[in-house]
C-alpha cells in the first residue's frame, strides 16, 4: 500500500473509521453519521476517491428542498401568518399597518397572509376595519409548519420521501433557485453511493493500527497554549516528505561570493587589498610598467580611450619624470631603455584600465616595505565578446614588497596560490613573458577537476618598473587567472554567464 | 602571441633529428614556446611564441636553433657578420638610400642570399618568417617591411628614394597593367591594406635597380617581375624598409641567421644611408650592432636567491646560445647577432635562471611578517550587502560597459555626466556606466517569468564627469536597489533607505527630488547625509518602464557609498 496514513486529513479519517466494508455510503451517511457539512463530506469524498479508497457504485438524481436562512427564521420565529394569528389573539384587534409594525413585517406579506387567513376563517375584518380572530389556524398551515420542523435536522428533505399531503404543504414554500425570501430552495442533486475498495479497507486497518483517530489537533494555537488544552491530546503528525513550496530568499551573488572568498584567503596569508579608478591614462596603463609607448599591445585595437576628457590634466612627478627618462635611456636603474623620445602628450592619453598590474604600478609609490598588496579588480580588453571573453572582467594581481624577496620566494607564493586558492594537486613553473617582470614565470596546477591549465602569471618586476616609482628593494608581481576557476565553481562555461541580468538565473545559482 | 606553423620536414632537419610531441612539450618552455597543434596529415607543427620580444623565435630556424642550443650547449657561429671594425666584402652589391626618405621612411637595407632552390615548403616557411617580422614586430609594416627579390635580375647598385606617386608607374605583383604609386594605394589590395602607411606624404618610397627597373614600393608591394619570387629560384635579395635603423638591423640578422641554418649563403651588401647613423654613413649588411650587457654576479644571486659561481652561470647562458665570460663578480654577455633584448642585467639573470632549469630552483615562502587586510570601501559595502540580503534583495553582478540606448536613452536622461569611449568596438560597448540603475531595470526587462516580487541590488563601480578630479571622471563604489511588484511604492522604498541607514549608523533628511526624469514627479527624494547629497530613491516613471519594456510597477534607489562612508 502506497498511502501515507499520516497525510490524510481527518475527514478522511474520520470518514474510514465510521464506514464498513460493503456498505452503502452516501453524503446522507456521513452528514448524519459524523456531522460534516456538505462542503466537508464532498471533500473527503473526492480525496478518497483519488485516492482509490472508494468507488463510486450508483448514482441516481433526486429533488431536495433545502432549508434557507428565511426558512430557519421562520422555523424560529414562525410563518408570517402563525405570527399574526398569535399577535391578534393575544392583543386583539389592530389595523394591519399596526399589525406590520409590531411583527416588523412588509405590508404586502401582512396583506396576503390575513387574505390566506381570512378565506379559510381564521380572521376577519371588524366594523372598525381591524383585523381580529375569527376561528381556528387552518390546517394547511400546520402542515406548512410540520414541514418546517421536520427540515430543520438534515436542512433538507428528500423529494421522494414526502407523501402527497407534505409535497403539497411545501409547495407554496419553495422556489427554484433561491429567491432567499422562500423558506425553502428547490435543487436538483445527484445521489452518490460509495463503496469501500481494497485499497479503503488497508488503509483503514493501516489507520487504526496506527492509532490515529482524526481528532488530533491539528495546528499549535497560542490559545492552546495558554489554556494547557494541548495537554488533552495528541498532534496529528504530519508526513514529512510532503513536497515543499519555494522560498525566494534575500541572497549574496554566487559569483562575488566567490569573489569574497578568494579576498579572505588572500588577507589571510597577509596580503592587504588596493583599489583603484577605471579611468587610467596610458602612464600608468603602460608607461610606468614599461612598456615602450611603441608596443603592440597599446595600439587602438588593444585600450578602450576615453572620448571627453582626451587627457588627464597631468601626471604626478616625480614619477612622470622619472619614468621617461627610464624609457629613453634607463635613467639610473642601470638598463639602457628603450631609446626612443618619451611622448608626454600620449603618456596623459586616457584609457580603461586594461590590466590589473596598473593598480599594482600605483601600490609601489605607497608601498610600505616589507609589503603584500593584492586587488580584484575590473579591467576592461578591446576583445570581441563571447564565451570566454567579456568587454569588462575581474583580475586579480598583486606584489610581494621585501628587501630580500627573490625568484625562489616567488615559487613559493605561486605554489602557495595553487594550493591554497585552487586545491592544486601537482604545480608546475615555467618561464614566461611579461614586459614589465624579468625573470618571469608561469605557473600551470593539476587541479583535481579541470586537470592541468595556468593558473597564473608572475614574475620579478623589472628595476626600470620598480626604480622609477621610488622602489629599491625587489618585487614579486603575481596575476592569477581565477575565473575558471569560479566557472568551474559555479557550474557554469561561458564567461558571460557571470554577469547575466537575469533574476531568475542568478536566483537559482549556487557554488559549490 | 605569435604563433606559427612550422614544416616536420624542415623543422627536423634544422634541429638534426625527430622529437615526439612529448619531448617538444617538455623542451619548449626554454623557448617561452608551447605546442598549438601537431596537424600530422598535413605534417604541419603548430607552435604558439609567448615572448613579444624575442622575435627570433617567431620561425622555424629560431625555434630549431634555441632547441637545438639547449641540448647540445654549442653556439652557432655565422661568419657573415661585418662590424664596426670589420666589413665583409659585398662584391659590388649596394642600396644607395636617397635624401629624399628622410622623414617618409628613413632607411632601406639589406643582403642577398644563394645556394638553395626553393621547394614548395621553404618558399611558404620564408614568406611565414617575413610576414610575423613585419606584422607582429613590424606593427603591420609600420616599422619593418621586408622584400624578396630575384637576385639574379637585379642591377646594383639598388636605390631607395621617395618619388612622385603619381608619374612613377609599374606592374605590381598580382596585377597585369602598369599602376601609378597612388592607385596602386587605391586598386591594389596590398594598396588597400598598407597603403595608409605613406599615403599622407607628398611622395612614396620606391625601390629601383640601376637599370631603373622595380624592385618594389616598399612597404606595399613588389613589382611583378623582379619581385616574383618563384619555386626552385636560389638566388635572392632580401630588402628591410623602416624608420628604425636599429629593428631594420635585427630583421636582417634574424632573416639571415635563418637562411644560414637553411644552407643558404649569405652575400652581404653595402648599404650607404641618407644621413648620419650611430653606426656611420655606410655599413655592410648583415651587421652585428649589439653592445655587451653585464650582470653581477649580487644580482644574479639576489634575483634567484641561488649562489650560482660565475662558471654555472656561463654555462647556463650557453645552453641559451648566449656566450658569456665570467671575471671577477661580472657576468660579460656577447648578445647573439638575431636578439636585441638585453636592456638591463636582469634580462642576462633570466636567461642564466632558464639555462640553469626553473626545476633547480626550490620553492621557499617569503618570511616577511604581513597584517592582511581589507580596503575600507570592501569592508563597507559588506556591511551593506548583509542589510540588503536581510531585506529580502538579490544580489546581482553586471558589465560595466554598455549602450547610450541603455545607459541614457531608456533612462531619459541627457547623458551629459558619461564617460563615452573614443574608440568602441560596438555600439553594445561604448559608455561606462554612470549608474546601476539602468543595469537593474535591464533585469528587470528580461525576467518577466521569475516569480515577483523582484528584488534586486548591486554594489558596483559607475563613472562619471567630474572637473575637479585630475582625469575630470570620478569612479564611484555605488550601491543600487529596485523592488518591483504590483503593490510597491514610495513608502516602501522609504522604509527599506531608513533601516539601511539605521543599521549603518547615518543620519540623514530627504529633499524633493526635482527634475529627475527616471522617476514620478513629487514620489521621489534626495537623500541628504552630513550635508552631502548621497543619493536618490523613487517610484520609477512609467515612460522609464515603458522604454525598457516592463510592465511591472517599481520604486528604484542608488547611493554613493564613498560619500556615505567618508
Amino acid at each position: 500500500m502506497d498511502i501515507d496514513v499520516k497525510n490524510l486529513h481527518p475527514l478522511e479519517v474520520k470518514l474510514l473509521r465510521f464506514v464498513e466494508s460493503g456498505e452503502d455510503i452516501t453524503e446522507e451517511s456521513i452528514i448524519s453519521g459524523l456531522g460534516y457539512k456538505v462542503g466537508q463530506c464532498n471533500q473527503a469524498f473526492s480525496w478518497l476517491t483519488a485516492k482509490g479508497c472508494l468507488e463510486e457504485v450508483s448514482r441516481t438524481k433526486k429533488t431536495i428542498y433545502e432549508l434557507t436562512d428565511t426558512g430557519r427564521r421562520m422555523k424560529e420565529e414562525g410563518l408570517p401568518a402563525e405570527r399574526i394569528y398569535a399577535f391578534l389573539g393575544e392583543k386583539g384587534a389592530h389595523a394591519m399597518p399596526e399589525i406590520a409594525e409590531a411583527l416588523g413585517l412588509e405590508k404586502s406579506d401582512v396583506g396576503s397572509a390575513f387574505g390566506l387567513l381570512s378565506s379559510k376563517g381564521a380572521l376577519r375584518l371588524n366594523d372598525e376595519r381591524k383585523a381580529e380572530v375569527a376561528g381556528e389556524l387552518p390546517e394547511d398551515i400546520k402542515d406548512q409548519r410540520a414541514i418546517l420542523d421536520k427540515a430543520s435536522g438534515a436542512g433538507f428533505l428528500d423529494e421522494s420521501e414526502l407523501s402527497a399531503a407534505e409535497k403539497k404543504a411545501i409547495a407554496p414554500l419553495a422556489k427554484k433557485r433561491g429567491a432567499s425570501s422562500s423558506p425553502f430552495r428547490i435543487q436538483e442533486r445527484d445521489v452518490v453511493v460509495f463503496h469501500l475498495t481494497e485499497t479503503g479497507e488497508e488503509t483503514k486497518a493501516a489507520i487504526i493500527s496506527a492509532n490515529i483517530t482524526g481528532e488530533e489537533f491539528s495546528v499549535l494555537t497560542p490559545q492552546m497554549l495558554q489554556t494547557g488544552e494541548w495537554k488533552n491530546g495528541t498532534f496529528r503528525p504530519y508526513g514529512i516528505n510532503a513536497p515543499t513550496s519555494r522560498l525566494i530568499p534575500g541572497r549574496r551573488n554566487a559569483y562575488s561570493e566567490y569573489l569574497q572568498w578568494v579576498k579572505d584567503k588572500l588577507t589571510a596569508l597577509g596580503f592587504e587589498e588596493f583599489d583603484g579608478p577605471l579611468v587610467e591614462n596610458e602612464f600608468w596603463n603602460g608607461d610606468a610598467l614599461f612598456m615602450p609607448q611603441f608596443h603592440s599591445a597599446r595600439d587602438i585595437h588593444d585600450v578602450y580611450y576615453v572620448k571627453d576628457p582626451v587627457h588627464a590634466r597631468s601626471i604626478e612627478e616625480p614619477w612622470l619624470s622619472q619614468v621617461a627618462a627610464t624609457h629613453e635611456n634607463g635613467w639610473k636603474t642601470g638598463s639602457r631603455g628603450w631609446g626612443y623620445a618619451f611622448d608626454h602628450e600620449f603618456t596623459r592619453r586616457q584609457v580603461l584600465r586594461s590590466q590589473g598590474t596598473v593598480l599594482s604600478a600605483h601600490q609601489l609609490t605607497k608601498a610600505h616595505i616589507p609589503g603584500k598588496y593584492f586587488g580584484i579588480v575590473r579591467c576592461f580588453r578591446y576583445d570581441q565578446v563571447d564565451a570566454t571573453h567579456g568587454a569588462d572582467f575581474y583580475q586579480t594581481e598583486g606584489i610581494v614588497v621585501g628587501k630580500d624577496v627573490n625568484l625562489k620566494n616567488l615559487l613559493g607564493l605561486l605554489k602557495m596560490f595553487a594550493e591554497e586558492i585552487a586545491g592544486a594537486e601537482e604545480v608546475k613553473y615555467v618561464p614566461g613573458y611579461f614586459p614589465f617582470t624579468e625573470p618571469s614565470i608561469e605557473v600551470h596546477i593539476k587541479h583535481p577537476v579541470l586537470g592541468w591549465f595556468e593558473l597564473g602569471g608572475s614574475g620579478i618586476f623589472r628595476p626600470e618598473v620598480t626604480e622609477p616609482l621610488g622602489i629599491k628593494e625587489p618585487v614579486l608581481a603575481w596575476g592569477l587567472g581565477i575565473d575558471r576557476m569560479a566557472l568551474m565553481h559555479l557550474g557554469l562555461n561561458d564567461l558571460r554567464e557571470l554577469f547575466t541580468p537575469d533574476i531568475e538565473s542568478v536566483r537559482t545559482r549556487r557554488g559549490n | 602571441m605569435p604563433k606559427i606553423e612550422v614544416p616536420e620536414n624542415i623543422f627536423y632537419e634544422l634541429l638534426g633529428k625527430k622529437m615526439s610531441d612529448d619531448e617538444l612539450v617538455d623542451i619548449f618552455p626554454v623557448a617561452k614556446a608551447e605546442l598549438d597543434g601537431h596537424d600530422t596529415e598535413g605534417h604541419v607543427i603548430k607552435i604558439e611564441l609567448n615572448d613579444t620580444n624575442r622575435p627570433d623565435l617567431w620561425s622555424t630556424a629560431g625555434v630549431a636553433r634555441a632547441l637545438k642550443c639547449y641540448q647540445s650547449g654549442n653556439i652557432p657561429r655565422y661568419d657573415f657578420f661585418s662590424t664596426a671594425d670589420e666589413e665583409k666584402p659585398s662584391d659590388g652589391r649596394m642600396v644607395i638610400d636617397d635624401e629624399s626618405v628622410i622623414g617618409i621612411r628613413d632607411y632601406s637595407i639589406g643582403f642577398a642570399a644563394r645556394g638553395r632552390a626553393v621547394d614548395n615548403d621553404l618558399l611558404v616557411n620564408l614568406i611565414q618568417s617575413q610576414e610575423k617580422l613585419c606584422t607582429n614586430f613590424g606593427r603591420k609594416r609600420k616599422t619593418i617591411a621586408m622584400g624578396i627579390y630575384r637576385s639574379d635580375l637585379i642591377k646594383y647598385p639598388v636605390h631607395y628614394a621617395a618619388v612622385d606617386p603619381d608619374s612613377t608607374k609599374f606592374v605590381p605583383l598580382g596585377m597585369d597593367e602598369e599602376l601609378s604609386l597612388r592607385e596602386i594605394c587605391e586598386k591594389h589590395p596590398k594598396g588597400k591594406e598598407y597603403g595608409h602607411i605613406v599615403s599622407s606624404f607628398p611622395r612614396f618610397p620606391y625601390l629601383y635597380d640601376d637599370n631603373n627597373d622595380t624592385l618594389s614600393f616598399p612597404p606595399v608591394i613588389n613589382s611583378a617581375r623582379i619581385g616574383a619570387v618563384e619555386i626552385g629560384d636560389s638566388d635572392f635579395f632580401i630588402e628591410v624598409s623602416g624608420p628604425i635603423l636599429d629593428d631594420l638591423l635585427l630583421a636582417v640578422s634574424i632573416l639571415s641567421c635563418d637562411m644560414a641554418d637553411m644552407g643558404f649563403e649569405i652575400l652581404p651588401v653595402k648599404v650607404r644611408f641618407a644621413k648620419d647613423t650611430p653606426y656611420g654613413r655606410e655599413i655592410t649588411v648583415p651587421y652585428y650592432f649589439q653592445k655587451p650587457m653585464t650582470a653581477s654576479l649580487d644580482l644574479v644571486h639576489h634575483k634567484l636567491g641561488e649562489d650560482l659561481s660565475g662558471e654555472e652561470c656561463v654555462a647556463a647562458l650557453r645552453k641559451m646560445g648566449v656566450e658569456a665570460v665570467s671575471s671577477g663578480d661580472t657576468i660579460t654577455v656577447r648578445v647573439p647577432e638575431y636578439r636585441n633584448d638585453f636592456l638591463h642585467g636582469v634580462d642576462v639573470v633570466e636567461d642564466i635562471m632558464i639555462g640553469h632549469g626553473l626545476g633547480n630552483f626550490e620553492p621557499v615562502m617569503p618570511s616577511d611578517f604581513t597584517i592582511g587586510r581589507l580596503s575600507p570601501e570592501e569592508e563597507f559595502s559588506r556591511k551593506v550587502k548583509g542589510i540588503l540580503v536581510g531585506l529580502g534583495f538579490q544580489e546581482m553582478m553586471y558589465n560595466y560597459l554598455g549602450s547610450k540606448r541603455e545607459y541614457i536613452d531608456n533612462m531619459h536622461i541627457s547623458g551629459d555626466e558619461a564617460v563615452f569611449i573614443a574608440n568602441p568596438m560596438s555600439e553594445n560597448y561604448e559608455v561606462i556606466r554612470p549608474s546601476i540603475l539602468p543595469c537593474l531595470l535591464e533585469s528587470e526587462s528580461v525576467s518577466g517569468h521569475a516569480v515577483y516580487p523582484h528584488n534586486i541590488f548591486e554594489i558596483g563601480k559607475i563613472t562619471v564627469k567630474d572637473d575637479s578630479d585630475n582625469s575630470g571622471t570620478r569612479t564611484i563604489n555605488s550601491l543600487g536597489f529596485f523592488s518591483s511588484n504590483a503593490a510597491v511604492g514610495y513608502n516602501d522604498a522609504a522604509s527599506y533607505i531608513n533601516t539601511l541607514m539605521y543599521f549603518l549608523r547615518k543620519e540623514y533628511t530627504l529633499a524633493e527630488a526635482e527634475n529627475d526624469p527616471r522617476f514620478i514627479p513629487g514620489r521621489a527624494a534626495r537623500i541628504i547625509c552630513n550635508g552631502k547629497d548621497v543619493g536618490v530613491f523613487g517610484e520609477t516613471h512609467p515612460q522609464v518602464l515603458e522604454s525598457w519594456g516592463c510592465s511591472m510597477p517599481s520604486i528604484m534607489a542608488e547611493i554613493d557609498l564613498d560619500k556615505l562612508l567618508h
